[in-house]
């Protein structure tokens, strides 16, 4: 049973592991992260172009840590990244494809 | 367990057991050969509905349909035979030999296997309750907002429409899931994904079509339905919507989707000609990356489909441009098969024509698309007959013949009889005259104005002739059906028996019985080449030897440990198909179904929790 | 070493990447996910400003009350690997308690939208008021029937441990419901920012 149970854990964590204490670490920086983007909701004057980067770049930010040591992946096989990654950017392509065919930039640079 | 060892031992079963051992199989054949006759039982229903078109047009100013009945019939005869002709046809080579092809036991999931085909088969019924209910989908096969909404179309047609596909989807998206960890990890020993066999190459590749392509269609049937049963505003033009909404959710589902129809069939001609060439497939890894590539810039055309809806000039020269691109490695793949057939020392058989068949007329359908691929060209092609020649080109004349073709290279390997081959000649020729017949003339209607979807003509126009050989090609069609299951009824009984190799093949599936025992590999094969079953009868022509043929291990049938049959596939399919089909009924049926659903999904999942034998069997690694 | 790579080899789950069928079935399942809501954002986004009346995001979405809300589910990303991590070393009784908390944060965030979504139908914005309402409550609303049903999946689990019928040897179940949960939440992560904190 034990056997089993540690070559389980061998085959499906290849590359290391994560530590609790990295876990609580990646949650006060998603924390912080997080007060930040709403903090700068609240800063007047803040030009609209470098709130909208900013919030942009601290979104993709905490998806990618919770994605990387909350989901494991950082320490997984490659194969999943690729499963995962692939999708996710031909996502965004189409994503940002629509936004262009419904004039969303433009409708968003003139407000 | 006890029907199954019975079924295993050959004794005699009750109608009863029988029937209960189809219901709860877990078995990837099983599962194929369901699939398989679902398919073809609506293939003659989509044809059914073609030729009472063909019989309407055949004449100007006919009265056979009315209008509204004509509307139904186009409607029917798309969804049909895309969702439940094609796409279970591909699903059934899948299902039967995906696994055989990379030498496992079972796919990865193997009651979520069965779970997709129940769920299909629910989808299908919903959509085709829409006859009992006396209003049937009406609004063509890629129901464009705002005809779909409650304003343009108030009875429940669109309802059962846009239901019938969501259910399908559900299905095929569970089934795309199992066969890409199947895929990916159910590899027998030596066999890398380039050693894999072309089939399974390109299923592959439609694997993940269907994984990211049905959340827009989804999406878009979500949107209508929200629009229809709440009173959203997705496809609102008096609120500030854009029905264009629709048709870019739609195609950038439906682009691939066309992919997914024709990629198999495709995978399908990668296996036969190198059979009957005794040649290997002329530059293997570039017809695997063809089909990524086909793949992927799949998802960057969909708009070629909206050229004459205004999107302005610089979105229709994007998607022009990409549009055409993606002919490049179709192209490609063409001038491989034919490198194939080159030089080799060709065997005819009936699967050999229909793959020849499919080669050219896949190449007369792929030419009119590239004329479409020009915005300007296709202002003029684009709704009328020139695009329906097009379309039948590439899913009749390409996926149909591909899938015959598979039909008649695989039959003695999943029935352990050949089918006979002069019967076959007589489909093939039958088949091949009277699709020509029927479709090529659509050309010329296109280009002399005929409009699609219109359920009459005015006589005067100089559409009466070519509208009457078409109908007569689609009788002809008719008769190489009736060839075919002729061919079917003699050989069940009487026909020649099959040994495990017919045709001298390449890959795997021939080196077992046919039909397989239900475990398919006695021994877990190991795998050191592409096509490694024909080089382990005659080397490799470079220096390999041919390998003596592995003793068969003495390993006792009973040893060999497969999941167990189970009845909650079917119920848990049933039950969803209460909730789909409540919400054309009451808010109390969607409830009910929805608890029942839930239900069954954690009996479904505990029955997996409490017993360990309900995975994938062990690959034999031992 | 040998017998550690003989016994993984009979695991009828593992396959011949090393890799678990469940778990790369899960990461398929998540890539897919994407389309899924990447078309609703998406519509969300093609539709955002088109609105032909009131109300508008700016006057009634809560943002502070939203950000409690955010940062709740964030956390329970938290919990959801410290349950994992329980589990995994057979320390059943924080792994319970992981798991049921993470169920409370889950339905906290549901809770919030459910106050948020009601007080929305009351100030005026309702499904069939405009474009905003339309692709709002669509796009958040399926995010948090996502939500409930990972809510009842933790709950699930929960009950199967404090039956004792969960352990070490299932932690693979475990990792498979946190890998829904996180995505659940980055996709959270997505929509928050762009339908409440750009303006």
């Amino acid at each position: 049973m034990d056997s089993s149970h540690s070559a389980h854990a061998a085959a499906t964590h290849d590359g290391g592991h994560a530590s609790v204490q990295t876990y609580i670490r990646v949650a006060v920086v998603l924390a912080i992260l997080t007060a930040i983007e709403i903090g700068a909701l609240y800063v007047p004057g803040l030009p609209k172009h470098i709130l909208v980067t900013l919030i942009i770049i601290f979104g993709s930010l905490k998806f990618a840590l919770v994605v990387a040591f909350f989901m494991h992946l950082r320490y997984d096989n490659k194969l999943l990244t690729v499963l995962f990654v692939g999708p996710l950017i031909i996502a965004t392509a189409i994503i940002l494809v629509i936004m262009a065919l419904f004039s969303a930039f433009l409708l968003l640079a003139r407000g | 367990m006890a029907t199954h060892a019975a079924y295993m031992a050959g004794t005699k079963m009750s109608a009863g057991s029988v029937i209960w051992s189809w219901i709860t199989t877990v078995d990837h054949k099983r599962i194929g050969l369901l699939y398989g006759a679902s398919a073809f039982f609506f293939f003659l229903v989509g044809g059914i509905e073609a030729l009472i078109m063909r019989l309407q047009l055949a004449q100007p100013d006919n009265t056979l349909v009315s209008a509204q009945r004509f509307n139904e019939l186009f409607t029917m005869h798309g969804t049909t035979m895309v969702f439940l002709a094609i796409m279970p046809m591909s699903a059934a080579f899948f299902n039967y030999l995906i696994p055989l092809m990379i030498g496992a036991r079972d796919v990865a999931f193997p009651r979520l296997n069965a779970l997709s085909y129940w769920v299909f088969f629910s989808g299908a019924l919903l959509l085709h309750l829409s006859f009992v209910a006396g209003t049937v989908p009406d609004g063509g096969w890629f129901g464009y907002a705002n005809l779909t909404s409650n304003q343009f179309s108030p009875t429940h047609s669109i309802d059962f429409w846009m239901l019938g596909l969501q259910v399908l989807g559900i299905s095929s998206l569970m089934a795309g899931f199992n066969f890409i960890v199947t895929i990916i990890n159910m590899r027998a020993p030596g066999m890398t994904l380039m050693r894999m066999p072309l089939f399974v190459w390109m299923s592959f590749v439609v694997q993940f079509l269907v994984v990211l392509a049905f959340p827009a269609i989804t999406v878009a049937l979500i949107l209508l339905m929200f629009d229809r049963f709440f009173g959203t505003l997705f496809y609102a033009p008096a609120a500030g919507a854009d029905p264009l909404l629709w048709q870019h959710l739609f195609w950038i589902f439906g682009h691939p989707e066309v992919y997914i129809l024709i990629l198999p069939a495709m995978g399908i001609v990668s296996e036969v000609l190198p059979t009957f060439s005794r040649k290997p497939l002329f530059g293997a890894p570039v017809v695997i990356y063809s089909g990524i590539m086909i793949g992927f810039l799949g998802f960057g055309v969909w708009s070629h489909h909206m050229f004459s809806v205004g999107m302005g000039p610089v979105a229709d020269a994007a998607f022009s441009i990409s549009t055409m691109l993606i002919a490049v490695p179709t192209g490609v793949k063409i001038l491989n098969w034919i490198g194939t057939l080159w030089g080799g020392r060709i065997r005819f058989s009936t699967a050999l024509y229909f793959s020849l068949g499919f080669i050219a007329m896949f190449t007369l359908g792929g030419l009119s698309g590239v004329m479409h691929a020009s915005p300007p060209v296709d202002l003029q092609q684009t709704d009328s007959y020139f695009i329906v020649a097009h379309f039948h080109y590439v899913l009749f004349g390409g996926s149909i013949f591909g899938l015959f073709s598979g039909v008649y290279y695989w039959w003695p390997k999943m029935f352990g009889r050949l089918l006979d081959e002069r019967l076959g000649m007589v489909h093939f020729w039958l088949m091949m005259i009277g699709f020509n017949v029927t479709f090529f003339p659509m050309h010329f209607l296109g280009l002399i104005g005929m409009p699609r979807r219109i359920y009459t003509y005015a006589p005067d126009l100089g559409w009466n002739f070519w509208n009457l050989v078409a109908t007569i090609g689609a009788f002809v069609i008719v008769l190489s059906f009736l060839a075919f299951i002729w061919n079917v009824i003699k050989t069940t009984r009487s026909g020649a028996r099959a040994p495990a190799d017919p045709w001298d093949g390449r890959t795997l599936e021939w080196t077992i019985p046919s039909p397989p025992p239900v475990y398919n590999f006695a021994v877990e094969p190991t795998v050191h080449d592409r096509d490694d079953f024909w080089i382990q009868k005659y080397g490799d022509g470079h220096g390999t030897p041919p390998r003596k043929p592995v003793p068969p291990a003495h390993v006792d049938p009973a040893s060999i440990h497969m999941p167990p049959p189970s009845y909650w596939p079917i119920l848990l399919a049933a039950a969803f198909f209460v909730t789909a089909s409540g919400a054309l009924v009451s808010i109390y049926q969607v409830i009910l179904g929805g608890f029942l659903t839930l239900y069954c999904m954690i009996r479904f999942m505990l029955e997996y929790h409490h017993q360990t034998d309900v995975g994938p069997a062990a690959g034999g690694h031992h | 070493m040998a017998a550690e790579h003989a016994a993984a080899v009979h695991d009828p789950n593992i396959g011949c990447t090393g890799l678990d069928h469940r778990k790369m079935g899960m990461w398929a399942f998540l890539g897919s996910e994407c389309m899924f809501f990447g078309s609703l954002i998406g519509t969300y986004l093609a539709y955002k400003g088109k609105s032909i009346n009131g109300p508008g995001p700016h006057e009634i979405l809560n943002i502070p009350l939203t950000s409690v809300s955010a940062f709740v589910l964030l956390m329970s990303s938290l919990l959801m690997v410290l349950a994992l991590a329980a589990v995994q070393r057979n320390d059943m009784k924080w792994g319970k308690i992981w798991l049921f908390m993470t169920a409370v944060l889950g339905a906290g965030f549901v809770g919030f939208q459910i106050y948020e979504f009601t007080h929305f139908v009351h100030s005026g914005l309702t499904l069939q008021t405009n474009l905003f309402g339309s692709t709002f409550f669509v796009l958040t609303g399926f995010h948090g029937a996502h939500v409930t049903g990972g809510v009842i999946w933790l709950l699930a689990m929960w009950v199967l441990a404090v039956r004792g019928k969960l352990g070490p040897q299932d932690s693979l179940k475990v990792e498979i419901c946190g890998l829904y949960w996180h995505f659940v939440d980055i996709v959270w992560i997505v929509i928050f920012a762009l339908i409440y904190l750009i303006p």
